[in-house]
């Protein structure tokens, strides 16, 4: 008999959300052999088997949120045979002190059927909410206060000329990659001072340059190189000569940090990843753009590994899509800074007393303050600059 | 449509009469109800007018009184009995549950029973043991017997005009602190009119708990209400008026609305008419539901001839339910 048990695949992951069982009870596996895939706060990940054998008994529910290392499965070899009792979902019960020394029991939330109704209803959670009822129950008027309180906070961050009443909104409770996008940026902008400085980069040689090399690697490798993967590239290399940029600040330290590794913000349906190209200044720009693609392409699928969200040590976030310009991007901690592009636009600009036209785009550098200041920040991205408006530094080493 | 007011007791002869005078097959039988014009004189005037063979008075033996019942209900009458006191229905079970309440049903309908039970809750008045007990989910667990509750003239006298016509065999309760005529004035229309069995009614309307009352509970509960508004509770009030069928759905949207039940009831607590409805409404409105179920009933020790001010439900022991889960 083999269990499989909920993996820890971060340090910080203390639950993962079983997602979809691929295998169903009775499914011959393999080892190796994918057969659930759950959700941490960061990715959707495949969990293989650790056995090959038969899927005996699933003892976690799909969209159920499951400790680690608690057991969710149990593989058999064929013919063998499970007494009930081990394949009965409490395993818990096998070993108690463990459990009650590693593991608070979760305490019962004492709140009336009614309540706990509207509580789901509203997205509200039943832990944060204090119980006026009898003996500390969590009645009605507990959630929907609950409810006011919330509507009346959000009203104070954006006031609105209507007041908004909570019955006729319709509820949306938060997926976890929302709540993890929603508390890394309040962590950022709480902790980070930030400012963003922005710059207009003319864009006619990268233009050219891309037309060239996208004739070329269309052809021979299906691949379209895009103005991204061009930013990525020039990012990388300037980081390399601006370590303080490329740096992660812990306490009264600032780590420069050896490799650059260049998170590309990657809209999916339900949010916002930042897949890693790992070591981009080492890189060809062709390996970025292919790597690129395909950390896109599993983004979308909701694939990503941890591996492939981890380690970022700078950020490109490119907006031009949208038809903005100018933003100001929150730096994605434990980051000292994060890059956003705007469109690529035709300008009439003057040129040595002619007005010409020309592909402008605007880059917007968030930096961390307590890293490092305008004047520097400004000569780092005078140099990203640089290296758009003449593409051929980007292959001097 | 023209509205007279009424006494509870005579509502109740106002039916028998009329039904009497509709259906030549309705006839009336008991102890004293003739020549005696009923103990509590609820059958005044029916002997006079009708005759000794459509009043019948009879020995006392609640068996053959209700064995005779189910013989001439097979047989075509339409009889209306009084059991003078609720408790003496224990002397005619067999009869009633092991016979009529069945025939219909395993005789795919080739023979009916329809046969009525007056019999009065005789509680508040030192009676005892033997005549005080109300016992009404003795028979709410019997398929296809009728438990009729009614607690106003209005009620009282349409529903005993239905449960005559009915082909089931209907326990028909009165409580004898409806019976003096004063307090117990209701309107009634001035035409004939009936009430559908399985069909509650709102006592009133009322926003933050429900009190699901039944006979002399809700009156109580009205002025437990009125009481409970001045500490601004809401009380809605529903009396179910038959306790077999039950109108379930005005039970569970009342609840659903409130999100709050106590059950009014004054028989033994345990196994009673609210252990049913609490289930029910557990069953099927569970997620509605605030606070716990509260059941406001009779304690479960044998009635004495002094002991009922003490066990009986009260106004006070109302209000306690109430503001415990408010």
């Amino acid at each position: 008999m083999h269990e499989v048990t909920m993996p820890k695949l971060s340090l910080t992951m203390e639950t993962g959300k079983i997602v979809r069982w691929l295998k169903k009870e009775g499914d011959k596996v393999e080892k190796g052999e994918p057969i659930l895939e759950i959700e941490t706060e960061k990715v959707t990940v495949e969990v293989e088997a650790p056995a090959s054998g038969i899927l005996h008994k699933i003892l976690a529910k799909e969209g159920e949120d499951v400790p680690i290392q608690k057991t969710i499965a149990i593989i058999r070899e064929p013919g063998e045979e499970i007494p009930e009792e081990v394949a009965a979902p409490p395993v818990e019960a096998k070993k108690p002190e463990v459990v009650a020394v590693t593991e608070k029991p979760l305490e019962r939330i004492k709140a009336s059927p009614l309540a706990k109704r509207l509580a789901k209803e509203y997205g509200v959670d039943l832990t944060k909410i204090k119980g006026t009822g009898p003996g500390g129950r969590i009645v009605k008027e507990d959630v929907l206060r609950a409810v006011e309180e919330a509507k009346a906070a959000a009203v104070t961050v954006t006031p609105t000329p209507t007041p908004v009443t909570v019955e006729k909104a319709k509820v949306v409770p938060l997926t976890s990659m929302r709540k993890t996008i929603g508390r890394r940026m309040a962590q950022s902008l709480q902790t980070a001072p930030q400012l963003t400085i922005t710059m207009e980069v003319d864009m006619s040689e990268a233009v050219k340059f891309r037309e060239q090399i996208t004739s070329v690697t269309e052809k021979k490798l299906n691949l379209r190189v895009t103005y991204t993967d061009i930013i990525v590239k020039a990012v990388a290399k300037a980081l390399k000569e601006f370590p303080f940029i490329n740096s992660r600040l812990e306490g009264d330290q600032l780590k420069l940090l050896e490799e650059v590794n260049v998170g590309v913000a990657t809209a999916v349906e339900d949010g916002l990843v930042v897949p890693v190209v790992k070591n981009a200044d080492k890189k060809s720009l062709i390996e970025v753009a292919s790597e690129i693609r395909s950390l896109v392409e599993k983004a979308r699928q909701g694939k990503l590994s941890i591996e492939d969200v981890s380690g970022g040590t700078f950020t490109v976030t490119n907006l031009g899509m949208y038809g903005v310009d100018v933003f100001t991007p929150i730096i994605n901690p434990p980051e000292s800074a994060i890059l956003g592009v705007g469109r690529i636009v035709e300008k009439p600009v003057v040129i040595n007393g002619q007005i010409t036209i020309r592909p402008l785009t605007v880059l917007s550098l968030t930096f961390d303050h307590r890293v490092t200041d305008g004047a520097q920040a400004a000569v780092f991205l005078q140099r990203v600059k640089d290296l758009l408006e003449k593409p051929a530094l980007l292959f001097i080493e | 449509m023209g509205k007279k007011t009424i006494a509870y007791i005579d509502a109740i002869r106002e039916a028998l009469r009329e039904e009497m005078l509709r259906d030549p097959k309705v006839i009336v039988i008991g102890e004293d109800v003739g020549l005696g014009q009923g103990a509590f004189t609820v059958t005044k005037g029916l002997y006079q007018e009708f005759g000794k063979d459509r009043v019948i008075d009879t020995p006392i033996s609640e068996e053959s009184i209700i064995g005779a019942c189910v013989g001439a209900a097979m047989a075509g009458l339409r009889p209306v009995a009084e059991i003078m006191f609720n408790p003496f229905m224990a002397l005619v079970m067999d009869p009633l549950i092991n016979h009529a309440s069945c025939y219909k049903y395993v005789s795919g309908g080739q023979v009916k029973v329809p046969m009525v039970i007056r019999t009065l809750v005789c509680q508040g008045r030192g009676a005892g043991h033997d005549h005080a007990p109300f016992y009404a989910s003795w028979f709410m667990h019997v398929p296809y017997i009728r438990v009729i509750v009614p607690s106003t003239p209005y009620d009282a006298k349409g529903l005993l005009k239905t449960a005559i016509r009915d082909d089931y065999p209907c326990i028909f309760y009165e409580h004898i602190d409806f019976y003096p005529r004063k307090p117990n004035l209701g309107e009634i229309p001035e035409e004939e009119y009936t009430i559908p069995l399985g069909k509650a009614d709102i006592k009133k309307e009322g926003s933050d708990v429900t009190i699901v009352a039944i006979l002399t509970g809700v009156k109580t509960s009205l002025s437990a209400a009125k009481k409970l508004e001045e500490d601004g509770i809401n009380v809605e009030v529903v009396d179910p008026r038959t306790l077999a069928p039950l109108d379930k759905q005005t039970i569970l949207d009342s609840v659903k609305k409130t999100g709050r039940l106590v059950i009014v009831e004054t028989d033994f607590k345990t196994a009673g008419v609210g252990a049913e409805i609490a289930a029910i409404v557990a069953e099927e409105a569970m997620e509605y539901l605030d606070a716990p179920i509260k059941r406001v009933a009779t304690a479960d020790i044998p009635i004495s001839f002094t002991n009922e001010k003490y066990i009986l439900p009260n106004e006070e022991a109302i209000i306690k339910a109430v503001k415990d889960i408010c």
